[in-house]
């Protein structure tokens, strides 16, 4: 009898997304689930976080925010189009980061002050 | 604070009926922060719906699907958790629940402590070296 376990089949699943057809495999490089597109980082509805189950609704998520909980690694937080409910799901090493960081810093480009006035605070 | 006033291709927003007046605010029109324990007034600038407080972003877990429908039964302290922009360039504050980790988003009023929504803003950034590899992809 064999002391060695045989290695568990990789997954190579794939789905296509649903914002720009970009055909993604379902794990990411660290071997981890994959939520949302790397290219354009939109994902779809199909977990329904208040009732806890698959959700009906199928919209596209859209992303909206960057958010740094604690520990620092990036947060990306994702709308429904259609329903307006809202998940977070972490930055996966292969995501786009140009369309990451212009994420994150689009609140500071449009501020509804001026930022300016923090100069002399 | 509606700057551009740009309407294309947006989405109508749902209707909301929220019970400020009726429920927790009671008859002074005001609900206690449950971070910081500020009164804060019902009534704000730039906004019918205000949810957080001014003071600390803090706001309460109480509505459910639909904004005002006050069908969470969780109760749990929201804290502000990052900034969002609507295509129209106003922001939103992102929330999520201490308790349970529903997320939601609001309008920021015109009355918000500057300086913390600023600090929310500025924190993808504020951490060098996620930005800084990022940048470096590019």
């Amino acid at each position: 009898m064999s002391t060695t376990e045989p290695e568990p089949a990789p997954d190579v699943s794939a789905f296509t997304c649903v914002r720009c057809g970009l055909t993604v495999s379902a794990l990411d490089p660290d071997g981890g689930p994959r939520d949302h597109c790397p290219s354009c980082l939109s994902s779809r509805h199909v977990v329904d976080r208040t009732d806890e189950g698959a959700s009906r609704c199928g919209g596209r998520m859209a992303p909206i925010s960057v958010a740094v909980p604690r520990g620092g690694a990036w947060l990306l937080i994702h709308r429904c189009t259609l329903c307006d409910e809202m998940s977070g799901s972490a930055v996966a090493t292969d995501d786009n980061h140009l369309v990451l960081m212009r994420i994150a810093v689009r609140p500071l480009a449009d501020p509804p002050f001026p930022l300016d006035l923090f100069g002399e605070v | 604070m509606g700057r551009r006033n740009t309407t294309r291709g947006r989405r109508p927003q749902r209707r909301k009926s929220v019970t400020h007046v009726h429920r927790e605010s009671g008859r002074s029109g005001a609900f206690r922060c449950a971070g910081c324990g500020l009164q804060v007034p019902v009534d704000a600038p730039g906004t019918a719906h205000r949810n957080h407080c001014p003071h600390c972003l803090t706001s309460l877990h109480v509505d459910g699907r639909v904004p005002g429908d006050r069908r969470a039964g969780c109760r749990g302290r929201m804290a502000a958790l990052s900034l969002a922009t609507r295509p129209d360039g106003e922001w939103l504050l992102v929330h999520r629940c201490v308790r349970c980790g529903e997320l939601s988003a609001n309008r920021v009023a015109g009355d918000d402590n500057a300086r913390a929504l600023v600090r929310l803003a500025v924190r993808p950034l504020a951490d060098g070296s996620v930005p800084r590899r990022a940048l470096l992809r590019l």
